[in-house]
């Protein structure tokens, strides 16, 4: 790591701290509308007579995984970001975000085996508050997921090309961050949906 | 100076487009997205406003002919049937609600004032603007193909409360289209709400503390937080109906229609009012805002109190938050909570009050310009007046048992949402226009159009009132087959003559801004004689806004200041103007601003 501070203008630096005051409104607003989700599974579920119903059992082992790989994703993409901080964007850089990436896509095509597992063992979408709460739930943070794999994807892509540098590495801080929050609600999820 | 010009550099000035399409259409200057979103607000406008006429005819003529509207309602040979009224009813709310009054105040006054009266070259995110504008219009898009599909447009009310709003209770795509539209027009929303909150947090010049902000700036920021923090409740409950309605899932059904046991048709009643008590205050913030500047400007002396008008203006922001549940009285809520919910619904009115005594003191002693935009901040004082008194017997468990669901609370949520926030934004649109479009209104059809509506729009109201007090309840398709309504015809027919009445007001209005648009007279840099930041710009401001971006000395409202009139020789001075030191009386000849 090289502890030189890279010069920036006022102006990249005043950019910077409003994009990312943006970002901060923006998670704001996004956690409010994940709020909302977990306020309706709550209440569903205290109108529920029984939670699961007829002793059906949501897998556990797969989603524990994809906790992890998710987890694991973050991580690699944080140390993508200090990498391309660290004037290291091309190789380290480029391959942290790609390997974050990956581990997004791994996150999806796992959840996609459970989404057609648990379908398979009978809970459909329209089998009641139990299937409604799962699926909901799941895919809308899906569909998160599959917006940052595509924005990761890119920006390992740019980073690889030699776009991003110490003095310019905004688009990467801010996908960081949406990333991370998107980790973050599927612990959330993760506890709610699967565990209790 | 020095600040001012390090300042310069962090917005720096982009050359106007040359090319029509970037220019015109995919711009990304926040004045262009302002007009933008004005024509797109005025259509829609009309259109809600004719669905209204239609409801009102039938409500005073229920089951007969519509006249001129055979076309429209060829199937049925003219007449309005139950089923079209539902659509016709349902669709009025929510295209005056999402798709007019929201783009008008929000997108139209929001995009344009905030850079320009806070002293930025644009918003903090243009592009996202422009996105924000073109979402909203795929919103649009999808209100207005869901009349041509099957079945029908939306037809289970504004709220859109399951399970009427389930394909058990309203089969179709035309509901499902509708609910699509509400969820993008969300997402447009929130995109431009985070640019708001982001433009005023980080764009303000120098000396331009948050005191010092006009009161309109205020009220859209406010309005803005709000819509940052609850459109996405709105959009989550708009998300899980999509799923019932698509996928199967049961969120919202219970009863017979769950087989495998349900999910609750309240959880939609709470997630909705969750996000639309804010919403109420979403609406009215910049109506507020607005009024406070203009009737500062207008009376020719400072708002009266101004911190005590932004104190009480982030109250009520903050209170909304909590209030909901009087939307849900009758809900079998817990009387406990219930009593809660009042209590804090109650606290409202408090900054409410003081904002209102701000408003009359600023008005005390004024030296009073009764121009077009004034007469409608006046008018917007008194019709929420009414609307706000009225307010306080729904919020009142006990008086809401009986009133819930009558005509009075439509009176009541008419007078606050629709008539205080039209006025304002009238108000506005006569105020900035001259800025907007660089031409001037004409201010003797300004006045015809303000008197047709102001007087209209209380009669209008007010009757409803009285028929809800009287027991009707609302959305009935023919109230008069109750025997114990049917005396209530005559109120009802005078209410619907008002009616018309308020949207033939609106006449004068089109003509003059149609004409006033194309061919209006060519309007000075400052014709009412005011301080804030716009006016010290040509008419219209340049591609950039600001040549040098101004540092702000003082605050928006200096009138009648008796060392300006000596210094200056005029009643105003501009937030950038300095003082002359030692200045001797007319020695001085006013610079800034002309």
């Amino acid at each position: 790591m090289s502890d030189v501070v890279p010069f920036r203008s006022p102006r990249a630096r005043a950019h910077e701290s409003t994009a990312l005051v943006g970002m901060i409104i923006f998670v704001a607003s996004w956690a409010m509308m994940f709020a909302a989700l977990f306020f309706a599974y709550g209440m569903v579920r205290s109108r529920a007579a029984a939670w699961p119903p007829d002793l059906l059992r949501l897998p556990l082992g797969l989603p524990a995984l994809n906790t992890a790989i998710l987890a694991a994703s973050s991580l690699a993409l944080e140390l993508g970001l200090r990498a391309v901080q660290g004037n290291r964007a091309r190789v380290a850089g480029a391959l942290r975000i790609g390997a974050a990436a990956l581990l997004g896509a791994a996150f999806l095509a796992l959840q996609t085996v459970v989404w057609l597992s648990v379908w398979a063992g009978g809970l459909r979408a329209d089998s009641g508050p139990y299937a409604s709460v799962f699926y909901g739930l799941t895919w809308v943070h899906a569909a998160q997921v599959a917006i940052g794999l595509v924005a990761l994807a890119w920006i390992a892509l740019r980073a690889a090309r030699g776009t991003y540098s110490p003095a310019r590495h905004l688009t990467v801080r801010l996908w960081t961050i949406y990333w991370h929050f998107v980790g973050v609600v599927w612990a959330l999820m993760f506890v709610a949906v699967f565990l209790v | 100076m020095n600040e001012s010009s390090a300042y310069q550099d962090l917005q720096p000035i982009h050359p106007e487009p040359a090319s029509f399409w970037r220019r015109c259409v995919f711009s990304t200057d926040h004045k262009v997205i302002a007009k933008q979103f004005l024509w797109a607000g005025l259509l829609f406008l009309l259109f809600g406003g004719l669905l209204a006429m239609m409801i009102r005819w039938q409500w005073a003529y229920p089951g007969e002919k519509v006249p001129g509207m055979g076309a429209v309602l060829s199937r049925s040979g003219g007449v309005i049937t139950p089923s079209a009224y539902n659509t016709i009813f349902t669709m009025h709310g929510l295209i005056m609600i999402f798709f007019a009054i929201t783009p008008i105040m929000i997108g139209a006054f929001g995009n344009f004032c905030i850079p320009l009266m806070i002293g930025a070259r644009d918003m903090a995110f243009p592009a996202l603007n422009m996105i924000s504008f073109w979402t909203f219009l795929v919103s649009q898009g999808l209100v207005i193909a869901s009349f041509f599909v099957q079945l029908g447009s939306a037809a289970a009310g504004w709220t859109t409360y399951p399970p009427l709003s389930t394909q058990i209770g309203t089969p179709g795509t035309g509901q499902t289209l509708v609910v699509l539209a509400i969820f993008v027009t969300g997402v447009a929303t929130i995109m431009g709400s985070i640019n708001y909150v982001t433009t005023v947090i980080r764009l303000r010049a120098p000396g331009m503390t948050y005191m010092r902000m006009p009161a309109t700036v205020w009220g859209l920021w406010l309005t803005a937080i709000l819509n940052v923090l609850f459109v996405p409740v709105l959009g989550s409950a708009a998300l899980l109906l999509l799923f019932d309605r698509a996928f199967g899932t049961q969120f919202f059904i219970a009863g017979a229609a769950a087989v495998k046991g349900g999910g609750d048709p309240l959880l939609f009643q709470h997630l909705f009012w969750i996000f639309g008590h804010p919403e109420v205050y979403i609406l009215i913030l910049p109506a507020w805002g607005i009024a406070t500047d203009l009737l500062s400007f207008f009376a020719r002396k400072p708002a009266y109190w101004f911190k005590g008008s932004v104190i009480a203006m982030t109250a009520v922001t903050i209170l909304s938050a909590v209030v909901y549940g009087h939307h849900m009285f009758v809900t079998g809520m817990n009387p406990l909570l219930g009593q809660s919910f009042m209590l804090l619904t109650l606290i409202i009115s408090v900054p409410a009050e003081l904002l209102f005594l701000n408003w009359l003191h600023t008005l005390w002693k004024g030296s009073i310009r009764l121009t077009v935009p004034m007469l409608f901040a006046l008018g917007m004082v008194f019709v929420f007046g009414l609307g706000g008194l009225t307010g306080l017997y729904l919020g009142t468990v006990s008086t809401d048992l009986y009133l819930h669901d009558t005509m009075f609370v439509v009176g009541h949520f008419h007078y606050t949402m629709a008539a205080a926030s039209f006025l304002a934004s009238f108000g506005a649109l006569y105020f900035w226009f001259p800025k907007m479009f660089g031409r001037t209104m004409n201010e003797g059809l300004g006045k015809i159009h303000f008197w047709g509506s102001v007087v209209f729009i209380t009669l209008v109201f007010g009757g409803q009132m009285l028929v809800g007090y009287a027991g009707q309840q609302r959305r009935l398709y023919d109230p008069y087959q109750y025997t114990f309504l049917a005396h209530l015809r005559p109120l009802n027919q005078w209410t619907s003559f008002f009616a018309f009445a308020l949207g033939l007001s609106q006449l004068p209005f089109i003509y003059n801004f149609f004409q006033s648009v194309f061919a209006g007279a060519k309007a000075e840099q400052n014709p009412w004689q005011v301080g804030t930041l716009e006016w010290t710009l040509p008419s219209p401001p340049p591609h950039h806004n600001f040549d040098t971006i101004p540092t702000v000395l003082r605050g928006p409202h200096e009138y009648s200041n008796p060392e300006v009139k000596k210094a200056l020789g005029r009643d105003w001075i501009g937030q950038t103007e300095n003082l002359p030191t030692g200045a001797t009386s007319g020695a001085v000849a006013g610079t800034g601003g002309e």
